[in-house]
């Protein structure tokens, strides 16, 4: 196995939840991420799947150094992102871009387009100044926009360009892995479709290694090879795409496939009642309270992250059989 | 009891079975010198559910809005007609508005936080079309917003009554909102985009339990939607819209399975499957009402453009089951 670009190995993240009022209550901890073990490998496109609430943009932000882990190591390559010193720092944040969820609210109002894209290339000193334009201009047409772009403020452009402006930005620092936080969510369908085809087109092409959140499976595997899925702060599922959307072994999985809305299937609420509090978590399997075929043991034991079947691990004591 | 006889619907309230229930023709609603609805018509009979589909910027909200009375004169001007059972709504006084409103019309909103006030717990706002539309009780109008809170799979009701909307999940607020379009057994159910912030387990949850007291209340509904998968599982009928006019619209298993319009055939292509082929987008976007071209309005974006495309406006056609307006249908 090479050396993996990305390895979480046991990381936790927990929040101290202070108690209020007069008689102060006891501080609880909300545990947002528990455990997670997961490799990310050079030219990998791997999905985080989960509903709100699972802890996927807070496992973003341990990747990205934005918060320490509790507990448990991220290591990117070799060293952990927590004792990189300041110039390890500068080149991490070159090497890793992040595209925000919010791409508008993620720019400087008054700067310009021109200034907001050359702002990484001059940061990290990529080119002599007078090359910029040059730069400039094939990072917009990398992502399908003209030049004439370069002189307009952010306001000025639709929710489209925008998302292509943010790409842009983040191919501006030549990185090796780009992460991404729903960035396609809100968008009409057309536009949509634009945006995933030049994301995926830019990873196939120039093997950029992608971290893509999202809530959407359909997204997920149209950008992605692998799949991780999220619930309650625990990867219960991952491995290649193709085979988390043909025999899901998590019931979980299963469930968000189901509910999936699809032109030929009717209509099937899989799964009663929500994700449930992250504070205070039940004994046993997290996904026991909503599961459909939970049993006795599901309650009383935490299934582990165990290697399934080729590239495949689930954390769930009776897997669903493959069919 | 006051409360048992006014959950019953009168008898004069159940309404002759075939007779549409919502009638637009060619409606039109202008803001200034910018067209925004052209020519719209539809027809809702009692018991059915329609989707409204399209690209943001076709209208879809601004139908909804007008045909509940939150888009009108003098902001806009609005020429042809709503009938709503006898009821001209183009030509209705607020007053009259205010009388449907969360009563005869019910409506769900995409974002329920917004929606629903925030100063007021969320037994108060399932009881106010309560008071103000049925006239029950402070009692009886806690019971049935309890039976309501119920009914939308809220669980401990009682317990839930005096909640604030900030102390329950999206999920839960959305399905107090449902509770409170549907206090007074609507006739009609408009629904914008009502789970489009919800997660996939979630969104199924509620559509289900809409489509669930929408049955059971025999009401019609109007669903506006982005997800076209999401039309063809929930809706009767559906109808495209671009740029402010109706370009194909039919029962939704011809509607999507095998569209006419090239501007459905376009969303269709657009949309993310579980383990997609392809995405073929539609080139640019929705015109500017300021600068609409002449004849079809698709016309710039779509792939089978002739001439006489650019020239004179389509004019909707039966075909295959369906209304679709366009010169070159396959």
């Amino acid at each position: 196995m090479p050396n993996p670009i990305f390895s979480l190995l046991d990381v936790e993240r927990s929040y101290e939840l202070r108690g209020s009022g007069w008689f102060r209550a006891p501080s609880r901890q909300l545990k947002a991420l528990d455990g997670v073990r997961l490799e990310v490998q050079r030219g990998d496109t791997l999905a985080l799947v989960g509903e709100s609430g699972s802890g996927k943009s807070t496992l973003i932000r341990l990747m990205l150094g934005l918060e320490p882990a509790s507990d448990g190591r991220v290591l990117y390559g070799q060293r952990d992102l927590a004792q990189l010193d300041a110039e390890a720092k500068k080149r991490f944040a070159r090497e890793v871009a992040f595209i925000y969820q919010n791409a508008r609210g993620s720019m400087n109002p008054r700067m310009r387009i021109e200034d907001i894209l050359a702002e990484p290339i001059r940061l990290h000193q990529l080119c002599v100044e007078r090359e910029i334009p040059a730069r400039l201009e094939s990072l917009l047409l990398r992502v399908g926009l003209p030049a004439g772009l370069l002189q307009r403020f952010p306001s000025e452009l639709s929710g489209g360009q925008i998302r292509r402006i943010a790409i842009a930005r983040a191919l501006a620092s030549e990185p090796e892995v780009i992460m991404a936080d729903e960035s396609v969510a809100g968008l009409d369908v057309s536009v949509q479709a634009q945006v995933l085809n030049l994301l995926r087109d830019l990873c196939r092409e120039s093997g950029i290694t992608l971290v893509f959140i999202t809530h959407d499976l359909g997204v997920a595997s149209y950008l992605c090879e692998k799949i991780a899925v999220l619930y309650l702060g625990r990867i219960v599922e991952q491995g290649p795409t193709d085979a988390i959307l043909n025999t899901p072994r998590h019931p979980y999985t299963r469930a968000l496939l189901q509910a999936f809305p699809r032109f030929d299937m009717p209509l099937k609420a899989s799964l009663s009642g929500e994700i449930p509090s992250p504070v205070n978590l039940p004994k046993g399997c997290r996904f026991a309270g909503r599961c459909p075929q939970v049993q006795a043991a599901c309650r009383e034991t935490d299934p582990a992250l165990t290697a399934l079947d080729a590239g495949r691990q689930v954390a769930c004591l009776f897997p669903v059989a493959i069919a | 009891m006051h409360s048992a006889v006014a959950l019953t619907p009168r008898v004069a309230d159940i309404p002759a079975i075939q007779e549409p229930l919502l009638n637009v023709s060619d409606l039109s609603l202008r803001r200034g010198k910018a067209v925004v609805l052209d020519g719209v018509s539809l027809a809702l009979r009692p018991g059915e559910t329609l989707g409204l589909i399209g690209e943001s910027g076709a209208g879809k909200s601004t139908l909804a809005l007008a045909l509940i009375g939150l888009l009108r004169a003098p902001e806009v001007q609005l020429d042809g007609s709503m009938r709503f059972r006898d009821t001209e709504l183009t030509q209705l006084r607020e007053a009259d508005y205010r009388r449907l409103r969360g009563n005869k019309i019910g409506l769900i909103f995409q974002d329920a936080t917004a929606a629903l006030n925030p100063c007021f717990t969320v037994g108060a706002q399932i009881a106010e079309p309560l008071k103000r539309h049925l006239r029950l009780s402070r009692w009886a109008r806690r019971e049935r917003a309890a039976e309501l809170m119920h009914s939308v799979g809220i669980p401990e009701p009682r317990m839930r009554l005096d909640a604030y909307p900030h102390e329950l999940s999206g999920g839960m607020q959305q399905r107090v909102m449902i509770a409170v379009a549907l206090a007074c057994n609507p006739e009609l159910l408009l629904a914008d985009e009502p789970t489009s912030a919800l997660d996939v387990t979630i969104q199924a949850q509620i559509m289900e339990l809409i489509l669930d007291r929408v049955r059971a209340l025999n009401s019609s509904a109007i669903f506006v939607l982005h997800d076209l998968a999401l039309g063809a599982q929930v809706c009767d009928r559906i109808a495209v819209m671009y740029a402010g006019q109706i370009v194909e619209e039919g029962p939704s298993e011809h509607v999507l399975a095998a569209p006419l319009h090239p501007y459905t055939q376009g969303l269709k292509s657009c949309v993310v499957e579980l383990g997609s082929r392809r995405l073929v987008p539609i080139p640019g976007q929705i015109p500017p009402l300021n600068a609409m071209p002449g004849g079809c309005r698709f016309a710039p974006r779509c792939p089978k453009a002739k001439t006489i495309c650019s020239e004179q406006r389509p004019q909707a056609e039966t075909r295959d089951g369906r209304q679709v307006a366009c010169w070159f249908i396959d």
